[in-house]
């Protein structure tokens, strides 16, 4: 900064001499150097302003532009999280074969509320406790009178319950539509039809999903708006399954049973015409899983799909079917049943410690249940061929069956497929299936010999399968078979006029650690009927079925399965519309 | 050291004044004001009441205020601008003491006749004081450490006590206001620079240090920061107001759905419809087209101001203009870009539309020191 100095001498010298006020040059010099001072001062702030200008014009710019942008835009209207579906609420009604409703849907309110417009929260809270008594009076008045602007406080209301809440006449509490899922049969097929959730939810509607059985396996098709509401059409029965049931669980309770499963299916088509498992549920209320212990004690477990158990000398049928395709044995061939028979560290023993002798015809193996006949009778198979022979049956994959737990129950198979394991198996013993996969293998050959697939859908029209066993074995199959009831291991299996042919099998549980129960058995009944003409494949198991009206508690399936086998058929028989016929031969035929 | 060199004769008395006004700025003032009426008719269904007609009243006070403010010559305020502050920060030390609760904060005085915001007294005060302060320090000296200090205390003080009450909105706009006349008075670059990128250091530290051991914010301020940078994650919730006003925004198109036929603010959708969201009915019933024309509008006052302002000789007065319409370009830049989402929702009001007598009453005040500085310029000398 340069200073012109105020007063320098020569100029007031030089002013006095021109006759001049000095005070006037005085002033003049302190305007200039005011003057200086404002010019600097004014160009830095022109530059400022130039700055200030450029960031307004941009801020401008910016919200013009935005301003620009987002009225150019589509509205996109807020969806709840991140979902991209819409929610679709309509889904498609279940029903049976002959077009009963197994699930439909019903139009329901649910119940919120929004803080901010309530007038009394305490009074809400109150009366809401009222109506609900299991709701927390305390909890809801803090929901209430918090920062909370919106919450749930039931999912279904009745009528009747909305009813009660309008009367509150609290503006806070708002109702909204939702359609909710009803099973008007209750626990009628409860495990077939699985069970329901919210999946979706806004205020304005749910999305109804399936959580179980053929509701998710088919939620697809069920929620698919381009299937217009086409109901799912099941091939169960719905007169039959109640049928079953209810003599099922007769038959758990006389037993003693802590669970029992039965299927029926259609001898050619694989339809399967009812299905139950005990314990069971209603699916209007489904229970929460377990959190500990064993899953296959709760009652959403499926014993008849997800159950894999020994199902015992049910598979003797299997082995003794399969030799007499491969012409190994004919039904009279005499077989070495001498016991016990030793396989290098193993003793293949009789049930009951029997030994039948030297010789016994294929038939008689089958009848008498011999462990020994039947494991010779699998050493003439072999392990390939036996193996080849249960796959082809589906005995080592999933049931194909369209049920979302289908897929998870994996028969229990050996590692590896030792020549001790082609004996055990070959009378059901050290692999594990589903009664499913049994009613399947029993339907394959004793239906004539061709192969089907479970299902739960309605078939239009029948197409046989491959064939597994020719039409002569099968028939000669199901007189084995109806000779076990009419004189063997089954005989409380007899229906008057329905000609039952089917094979006992009684498996010890396994201990969880290795080993086996002496006390715990699962005892099954495979059945086809009638026997002439074999229409139904029918599988009863029971699990720890104890018989108690003897003097000794009897646990073996003759005792137990059998009888209850026998009273689902003679119920069920007429409803599936079969005619009791006259039994051609003598009783003891 | 002032270079205020008055020249009475060439400075208007008396009557003449209200010629010498500058009447652009005050006609685009009421054309602001107006649409804000109409705005608050609208918002309340048709109705006069309960918005439009006492918002009328107060802008009515609020003129005759300007008005007032503007005949009283601008020495008066550069020599009362220490006082106004001191006034302003007892004020807000009483609203921590006696001050009203209003909507979870603690922002008012009820003087019985009407609620007094002290932070927006403090927002006017802070401008005069700043600009009286750098009309008497020596331009030579605005850069040295110890005289930007002084201001920046000045601003410090009202702020810490604005964000106690908490009011984050008036706070960046007082910080925002003072740094802004720093700058015009003509502080060194370099302060600014330093300020500018110890600011960006922050915000990178923060975001850098998240989910490493040494983080700098807890979780959930994280989680505000993510529902400002994406709203529809949380629609209900935090991102409730965003959301719905860029519904309005977006259903508005370019021409809008004509006057009385937003539904988003109909249906009450949107919170604060009449006061800081106002924007959004603006803009879904008048479209682009409506928005753009406020903006401009507003555009237009600032301009007006500026222009004032460099005409005018007087430090004091010119400093003070610019300050004034820093402060309201503040107000709805922060406004508009909320509403928009391209700032986070912090309650600033849309200036002179907005439903709310402090913020009007104050910022008529300061557009009267505006036009004080106008009318009482120096003119040059014959």
């Amino acid at each position: 900064m340069t200073r012109t100095p105020l007063r320098p001498l020569a100029r007031i010298l030089e002013a006095r001499q021109k006759g001049e006020n000095p005070d006037a040059i005085e002033r003049e010099n302190i305007r200039l150097r005011h003057e200086d001072m404002r010019d600097r001062a004014r160009s830095r702030a022109e530059g400022r302003l130039l700055v200030l200008a450029l960031f307004f014009f941009c801020a401008f710019a910016v919200v013009g532009g935005r301003m620009g942008l987002m009225a150019a835009t589509e509205p996109a209207e807020p969806r709840a999280a991140t979902s991209t579906s819409r929610i679709v609420a309509q889904r498609a009604d279940i029903v049976d074969r002959q077009g009963r409703i197994l699930a439909t849907n019903l139009r329901t309110h649910s119940l919120y509320a929004q803080p901010p417009h309530m007038v009394d929260p305490e009074r809400a809270a109150r009366e809401l406790v009222g109506i609900f008594p299991d709701l927390d009076e305390n909890r809801l008045i803090k929901d209430f009178t918090g920062s909370r602007k919106f919450l749930w406080i039931k999912k279904k209301l009745s009528p009747e319950q909305q009813q009660l809440v309008h009367d509150i006449g609290e503006p806070g509490l708002l109702f909204g539509p939702r359609e909710m899922r009803l099973y008007p049969n209750g626990k009628l097929a409860a495990h077939i039809l699985g069970g329901y959730g919210f999946g979706l939810e806004s205020v304005y509607a749910a999305e109804v999903i399936g959580t179980a059985g053929v509701e998710k396996a088919f939620d697809d098709f069920l929620r698919d708006p381009a299937e217009q509401g086409r109901p799912l059409e099941l091939s169960i029965d719905l007169t039959v399954q109640a049928a079953v049931e209810r003599v099922l669980y007769g038959g758990m309770r006389l037993m003693n049973a802590k669970g029992a499963a039965a299927v029926l299916m259609d001898a050619h088509s694989g339809e399967i015409v009812a299905m139950a498992s005990l314990p069971d549920f209603d699916p209007n209320d489904r229970p929460v899983p377990l959190t500990e212990g064993d899953q296959a004690d709760s009652p959403l477990f499926n014993r008849a799909v997800q159950g894999v158990y020994e199902l015992g000398s049910t598979f003797k049928i299997l082995t003794a079917a399969q030799a007499m395709e491969l012409r190994l044995v004919n039904a009279f061939t005499e077989i070495d049943t001498n016991a016990p028979l030793v396989w290098g560290k193993y003793k293949i023993r009789e049930w009951g410690n029997h030994n039948y002798g030297p010789r016994l015809s294929v038939m008689d193996v089958v009848v008498k249940s011999s462990n020994v006949g039947t494991a010779n009778i699998a050493m003439m198979i072999g392990q390939k061929r036996q193996r080849e022979f249960f796959t082809e049956l589906g005995l080592f994959d999933p049931t194909p069956v369209e049920l979302v737990e289908a897929p998870g129950a994996k028969p229990l198979i050996p590692k590896r497929w030792s020549e001790i394991v082609t004996i055990t198996t070959s009378y059901g013993h050290g692999m594990s299936a589903s009664p499913l996969h049994l009613a399947t293998a029993y339907a394959s050959v004793l239906n004539g010999g061709t192969r089907v697939m479970p299902t739960l859908l309605k078939r239009q029209a029948v197409t046989p399968g491959e064939r597994v066993v020719s039409e002569e074995v099968s028939t000669i199959a199901r007189n084995m078979l109806r000779q076990v009831v009419t004189r063997g291991t089954a005989t409380f299996g007899e229906v008057p006029g329905y000609l039952v042919a089917g094979k006992t099998g009684t498996a010890e549980k396994p201990k969880p650690g290795g080993g086996y129960y002496n006390e715990k058995v699962i005892t099954t009944f495979a059945s086809v009927f009638p026997a002439d003409d074999p229409k139904y494949v029918l599988v009863v198991t029971l699990d720890e079925p104890v018989e108690t009206s003897g003097s000794k508690p009897r646990r073996t399936a003759g005792w137990t399965a059998v009888p209850v086998a026998a009273e689902v058929i003679r119920r069920t028989a007429p409803l599936l519309g079969l005619r009791p016929a006259i039994e051609p031969g003598a009783k003891d035929g | 050291m002032s270079y205020l060199e008055y020249n009475i004769k060439h400075v208007p008395t008396g009557a003449s004044k209200i010629l010498h006004m500058n009447w652009a700025l005050t006609l685009l003032l009421i054309a602001v004001a107006g649409i804000g009426f109409v705005m608050l008719y609208s918002v309340a269904g048709g109705s006069l009441s309960p918005w439009a007609e006492p918002q009328m009243k107060r802008f009515a006070v609020g003129m005759v205020m300007m008005f007032t403010v503007a005949m009283v010559p601008i020495w008066f305020w550069r020599n009362v601008a220490g006082l106004a502050y001191g006034l302003s920060i007892l004020l807000l030390v009483l609203v921590e003491i006696i001050g009203v609760e209003g909507m979870g904060a603690q922002r008012w005085i009820d003087l019985g006749f009407m609620r007094l915001q002290p932070s927006e007294l403090t927002k006017i005060a802070l401008v005069m004081l700043l600009a009286a302060y750098y009309d008497w320090l020596d331009i030579g000296k605005a850069s040295r450490p110890f005289w930007v200090l002084v201001p920046v205390l000045l601003i410090v003080l009202p702020t810490l006590l604005v964000l106690r009450q908490p009011d984050l909105g008036t706070s960046i706009l007082l910080v925002t206001g003072g740094g802004l006349m720093m700058f015009l008075a003509g502080v060194h670059w370099a302060y600014f620079g330093a300020v500018v990128a110890a600011g960006a250091g922050m915000v990178a530290a923060v975001f850098q240090s998240r989910g490493t051991g040494w983080q700098l914010l807890k979780d959930y301020q994280y989680l505000r920061i993510d529902t400002f940078l994406r709203p529809e994650t949380d629609p209900l919730g935090s991102g409730y107001h965003i959301t719905q006003s860029k519904i309005a925004l977006g259903s508005g198109g370019w021409t809008g759905r004509g006057f009385m036929q937003g539904t988003q603010s109909r249906l009450n959708f949107l919170p604060e419809k009449h006061t800081d969201f106002i924007f959004t009915t603006l803009a879904e019933e008048f479209g682009f087209l409506g928005a753009i024309s406020l903006l401009g509008l507003y555009a237009l006052i600032v301009f007006f101001c500026v222009i004032s302002a460099v005409a005018n000789k007087d430090r004091f007065g010119s400093l003070l203009t610019l300050g004034v319409a820093a402060t309201f370009f503040l107000f709805f830049a922060v406004n508009m870009s909320m509403v928009m989402g391209l700032a986070p929702v912090v309650g600033v009001p849309l200036p002179l539309v907005s439903y709310g007598g402090s913020a009007m009453l104050v910022l008529l005040l300061a557009f009267g020191l505006a036009q004080s500085a106008h009318v009482h310029r120096p003119r040059g000398r014959s």
